[in-house]
């Protein structure tokens, strides 16, 4: 018979095989490889070999166990080669993943590089994959952060985005990372929260997974007893994959994943391959956890050393301050022994010369002289005593008028005109009196000194919340920044003389009473001093 | 007449105290050390004693100790450079204090109060 089929023939033309098409027409004039190629696969070659069948000796009988096997054989290596190449692919995936996990210590980066692995179509493919971490503090399973379209309409919009970016695994998760992450974590919100389980809740299908160490593939969520009503219809998904994650037998986290788009069924390679993905993921994100705890404890420490470095420094001042305060004392006090005798001695010569004898002139020069010196002995000696002061209830409004009283004399000469705005029924404060007193002195001197031609001096006293705030206010020449800057450092003056400890000494009083001094002032347009006093409980009048 | 005992190990300071408070009308001996002092003490009766604090060999503190232990109404003066010593506890048992200085006036003035004061009891 002859043949339906063209296999016997060296060449065909287009139209005798249907199963040839455009592009393998190289097959129409290679007699073998179209055998191979096509002729076993086609119908009518087998609709001839049954037609042949019994006419060569029974060999044709056989020839189509062979096709049969060559077939199947074929597909086998089809399938294997399809493994393989997926195999490969997961692979280089992996691989890529990894690098990123085990460069990154940080928590988010980490987090969204692993969540866009198990969602991309690069990746595992599954439409979406929520993570739980074990919160150590609270106790608590919690909703940590989802990747995926939260409703179907939305899936469409994002896998539209990635393959018109056309982007690695990696530019992905980073872009996901910088731009996402925190609109992600919001659009999540609500089922996070729902999510999250006290890890005491042993019975619950998140913590059992986890404790157990090992994964799970529910098939229909709807019907798990250890899940709430409310968590698998939040869900949304009948079928869904947990894999734990564990780092050396502590407990990470646990990760979800589903198909809530497409609803493909979730194969079991799909559950193996994200078993050995969570070992990787574990580390990555115990170690950006350790690495957060870390810098945590570095910025405490850093944070500490600043601290005692500036205490050191202060402390320091202080040594210095009490050396400065000694050495003045001690220079003082060996001055003061010679200068009494000679002033006394001077004082003496007065009284016993007469008005008009010429020598009178020099003694007085002896003893004005003296008496400057024990002035600034005095200054001396006060700013080394300033160290502890006497605190006692004292009302402020008296300790002005009694300075104002005891100054009244200096600001006629000075032609200084002084005006009192004092608040009435102001509360007591604890003071030192008498250094108090020295301080304002202080002020008041450098106030007359900075209007030589007279002027206005106010002093108002004021209460401000739990402070008491004392202001002296000159009309004088002011002083620029530098010397603004300079005032309270100790022996700084812009006097010819005296030892200008005033300010520094006034300072130094109020730093033992635990007061603030500020000083305001502007090159010709006065000074303003406030004192601000603080207000102890029980201190009212 | 009010006699006075002043205690300090510099001559010129006694000197010049001796000189003023004569002037004042009273009888003054002085003293260059604490044990001239104890001396003074046991031999003559005195009103009022000015004693220096920082002394060579003993110091005031010292004898002010002394004094107060063998003759708690005689008044002391306690006469310093160092304005310092008000802080030590033992500085506290003497009448008054004053800081030394080369106008006497308010080392006369505590002289006088303690005097009346020591009158009217």
């Amino acid at each position: 018979m002859d043949p339906s089929c063209c296999w016997n023939k060296e060449q065909i033309a287009v139209e005798e095989c249907p199963y040839i098409q455009g592009w393998d027409q190289q097959l129409l004039l290679n007699r073998k490889r179209r055998f191979l190629l096509r002729c076993i696969e086609c119908p009518r070659f087998l609709e001839d070999l049954r037609a042949m069948n019994g006419q060569l000796d029974g060999l044709a009988g056989l020839f189509p166990y062979a096709i049969e096997e060559l077939l199947a054989l074929k597909m086998e290596l089809q399938s294997l080669r399809s493994l393989n190449e997926t195999r490969s692919r997961e692979i280089k995936f992996l691989h890529e993943v990894s690098l990123v996990l085990q460069t990154s210590v940080d928590m988010d980066e980490v987090i969204a590089m692993a969540l866009t692995a198990v969602t991309a179509g690069q990746g595992f493919g599954l439409n979406r994959a929520i993570l739980l971490l074990v919160d150590k503090e609270r106790q608590n399973l919690k909703g940590y952060f989802a990747v995926g379209p939260r409703r179907r309409e939305e899936a469409g919009r994002i896998w539209q985005e990635i393959a018109e970016r056309d982007l690695t695994l990696r530019e992905l998760a980073r872009h996901f990372f910088e731009e996402k992450m925190a609109a992600e974590r919001e659009r999540f919100r609500d089922l996070l929260e729902l999510l999250s389980v006290p890890l005491s809740d042993n019975g619950h299908l998140f913590v059992r997974t986890l404790n157990e160490l090992t994964s799970r593939h529910i098939t229909d969520l709807l019907r798990e007893p250890h899940l709430t009503r409310e968590q698998a219809e939040a869900l949304g998904v009948r079928e869904l994959i947990l894999v734990p994650l564990i780092s050396k037998n502590r407990r990470i986290g646990l990760l979800l994943a589903d198909n809530i788009i497409n609803g493909r069924p979730i194969s079991g390679e799909d559950l193996q391959s994200l078993e050995t993905f969570a070992l990787p993921v574990s580390f990555a994100i115990e170690r950006a956890s350790l690495y957060e705890r870390l810098q945590e404890e570095l910025e405490r420490l850093t944070d500490a050393n600043r601290r005692l470095q500036e205490q050191q420094e202060q402390i320091l001042r202080m040594e210095k301050m009490a050396l400065v305060g000694k050495i003045a004392s001690n220079i003082a006090h060996s001055i003061r022994n010679p200068l009494t005798i000679i002033g006394g001695f001077a004082r003496s010569l007065i009284k016993t010369t007469p008005e008009d004898d010429q020598k009178r002139r020099y003694i007085e020069s002896i003893v004005r002289e003296t008496r400057r010196l024990e002035a600034v002995l005095q200054e001396v000696l006060s700013y080394s005593e300033s160290l502890h002061p006497t605190l006692d209830l004292w009302d402020v409004n008296q300790l002005v008028t009694g300075v104002y009283a005891g100054m009244q004399e200096d600001f006629k000469l000075a032609r200084v005109t002084f005006q009192l705005d004092l608040e009435p029924n102001l509360p007591l404060v604890h003071i030192d009196y008498k250094q108090m007193a020295y301080c304002l002195r202080s002020i008041l001197n450098n106030a007359l000194e900075a209007m030589p031609g007279g002027g206005l001096l106010e002093i108002a006293t004021r209460r401000v919340d739990d402070q008491l705030h004392l202001t002296l206010k000159d009309s004088g020449s002011g002083m620029s920044a530098e010397t603004l800057r300079s005032i309270t450092a100790p022996f700084f003056s812009t006097k010819d003389q005296g030892s200008g400890l005033g300010l520094s000494l006034c300072a130094r009083i109020l730093e033992g009473h635990g007061a603030e001094l500020g000083v305001e002032s502007r090159e010709g347009a006065g000074t303003t001093f406030t004192i601000r006093l603080k207000i102890t409980q029980g201190g009212t009048t | 007449m009010t006699r006075l005992l002043v205690v300090d190990d510099e001559r010129d300071i006694r000197h010049l105290y001796a000189a003023e408070l004569e002037d004042e009308g009273y009888q003054v001996d002085t003293a260059g050390s604490g044990n001239e002092a104890a001396e003074l003490l046991e031999r003559q009766a005195y009103d009022l004693i000015v004693l220096d604090i920082q002394m060579k060999g003993e110091s005031g503190l010292h004898i002010l100790q002394k004094i107060v232990k063998q003759k708690s109404d005689l008044p002391v003066i306690l006469c310093t450079a160092f304005s310092c010593y008000k802080e030590d506890f033992s500085s506290w048992l003497a009448d008054a204090y004053v800081v030394k200085s080369s106008d006497l006036t308010e080392l006369k003035q505590e002289i006088k109060r303690l005097l009346e004061k020591k009158s009217k009891t």
